[in-house]
């Protein structure tokens, strides 16, 4: 009987030490160990091209180390991450869908005051800074292909109201479902409804209406699909959908311990247009580059390695 | 890039991003590693502790056997709930799924010792622990080697599906091929790596155990 008590003993030691040493962090992996930056990223190329950005900057410009809690599935898992300790920064954060579906208020129309409005929420309520914008937004977009457009001569969103009767739209599955600016919302606000909107998996939508395979789909208006396969956006002249204005967020616990964070996130601010994050989307989504790789390229050529922002 | 055929686009890719590859290869293997010691730290002696008292190896390796019955989607996403997102998840469920094929070959090769060799050892005065070192565990070693080589192979697959919780990996590039436009090419970037380090694996510790194998030994000395 002794003896079954010594080994339980000696088994019990061997577990609490595996335990003890797990917390420490596993060599190699940047896991749990203290000076260790956690950024979620969704799974979304835009996200990840930002997250690897943030991720060489912090690297190169501090002494931390960092590690990415990649292919998060939704605005509110990454989030969730961030607010239970599983992640210290979001990579991008987009104000209006924050302010919908997050904090569940009515939809702001201006840009400006929903900003401002989303880091009073962050600031007060969750002790978590808001940083500036990137400087692009990104926002929901009705697109169809340009010969359709060409064809029925569709600019507006409006225009699509002759014909959505008969139309096969795929749209972002979260977008379906939401309210205020979600489907219902845009049938109360534009006055009506497609034959049929299918979920899809947001990276697909593109081709599916390239192809042929949905008449107009909803998309982002930041993905470098739109030129390469020659779609028409619609525009938004109702003004449904909120503006989406991009920005990274960080923990307040994070920038206190590591103050030096604070200017990584601002030399970021305003440096990225609309334009040029089409472009890096186009080369990770057609030309088969990593995010990690065009993250990498674009803070090489814009000199961010050789002192660029430093003071 | 559709005027290539996948082949070409694949050598395309790893021309390109053959670094990210590479990382996301080492992070992989190392998840496995880590999930699979952890549990030989833990089985081993448990092995051997449930050969030593069979009245406890029933409910061990029927413990052992419970886990190994659950999805390993469902097990991520159970320890996710404890464990927050994140890489520890992943080694946490490569832990449990590697332990039952330790477990079992460390109690059936103890149990495969011939208890005239132990009658032997005794006679010449060895204490237990002698025993267990210098009799017990190496003529079961290259079993306990089989059931490491097993865990290990399971392991690998198992963290494939870590990309599911933000632990990255392999299978990040998988889910990236899923969702770009012609990410045929992409897909087959992550899962040919995956399967090449599966193989490798096996190969290489199945060579270990044949070496551990006492009939091995012998063969070598009598020459």
């Amino acid at each position: 009987m002794k003896k079954i008590v010594r080994l339980f003993k000696a088994a019990l030691l061997l577990l609490v030490s595996t335990l003890v040493l797990s917390g420490c962090g596993f060599p190699g992996l940047n896991s749990s160990a203290n000076d260790t930056v956690r950024i979620a990223a969704q799974n979304t190329t835009e996200q990840q091209i930002m997250a690897y950005m943030l991720s060489d900057l912090i690297q190169h410009d501090t002494n931390l180390k960092t590690t990415l809690i990649n292919n998060l599935g939704s605005g509110s898992v990454s989030f969730q991450a961030v607010k239970n300790g599983n992640a210290d920064i979001s990579a991008i954060r987009y104000s209006g869908t924050d302010l919908t579906t997050i904090f569940n208020q009515e939809a702001i129309k201006n840009p400006k005051v929903a900003t401002r409005k989303v880091r009073e929420i962050y600031r007060d309520k969750y002790h978590m800074t808001y940083f500036p914008s990137y400087g692009f937004a990104d926002t929901y977009a009705f697109m169809v292909t340009g010969k359709l457009a060409r064809q029925a001569h569709l600019n507006t969103v409006s225009d699509l109201k002759k014909l959505a009767p008969n139309m096969t739209v795929g749209a972002d599955q979260i977008w379906i479902n939401r309210k205020g600016d979600g489907y219902d919302g845009f049938i109360r606000s534009y006055g009506f409804q497609f034959q049929k909107v299918y979920p899809m998996q947001i990276g697909l939508v593109y081709s599916a209406v390239q192809s042929g395979k949905m008449n107009a789909v909803l998309g982002y208006s930041t993905d470098g699909r739109i030129k390469s396969y020659d779609l028409k956006v619609l525009k938004d002249n109702k003004h449904f959908f909120p503006p989406y204005d991009a920005s990274p967020l960080a923990t307040n616990k994070i920038l206190k311990k590591h103050p030096e964070l604070k200017n990584v996130f601002l030399k970021l601010k305003g440096q990225i247009s609309l334009s040029t994050m089409q472009e890096l989307n186009a080369e990770v989504d057609n030309q088969l580059i990593e995010p990690q790789v065009v993250a990498h390229r674009f803070l090489v050529q814009h000199h961010y390695f050789d002192g660029k922002g430093d003071q | 890039m559709t005027d290539l055929n996948i082949f070409q686009q694949l050598i395309y890719y790893f021309s390109h991003n053959g670094m990210y590859v590479l990382s996301q290869f080492s992070r992989h293997f190392l998840i496995s590693i880590y999930g699979v010691l952890f549990a030989a730290i833990v089985g081993i002696p448990l092995g051997i502790l449930i050969s030593r008292h069979s009245k406890l190896s029933t409910t061990v390796i029927g413990i052992a056997n419970v886990i190994q019955t659950v999805p390993s989607l469902a097990m991520l996403s159970i320890i996710m709930l404890g464990l927050g997102l994140g890489v520890n998840t992943v080694i946490a469920t490569v832990f449990l799924y590697a332990l039952l094929p330790i477990i079992k070959n460390t109690y059936s090769g103890m149990e495969s010792v011939d208890a005239s060799i132990l009658d032997s050892g005794k006679g010449m005065g060895m204490t237990r622990f002698q025993l267990l070192y210098m009799v017990e565990l190496p003529l079961s070693m290259s079993v306990i080697m089989a059931g490491i080589r097993n865990a290990l192979v399971l392991a690998i697959g198992i963290t494939a599906i870590g990309t599911f919780v933000g632990a990255g990996g392999l299978g990040d590039i998988i889910i990236r091929g899923t969702n770009a436009t012609n990410g045929g090419a992409i897909i087959l970037a992550g899962a040919l790596p995956t399967a090449l380090m599966a193989i490798i694996s096996d190969l290489v510790l199945g060579w270990l155990q044949n070496r551990l194998d006492p009939a091995y030994k012998r063969a070598k000395t009598s020459k």
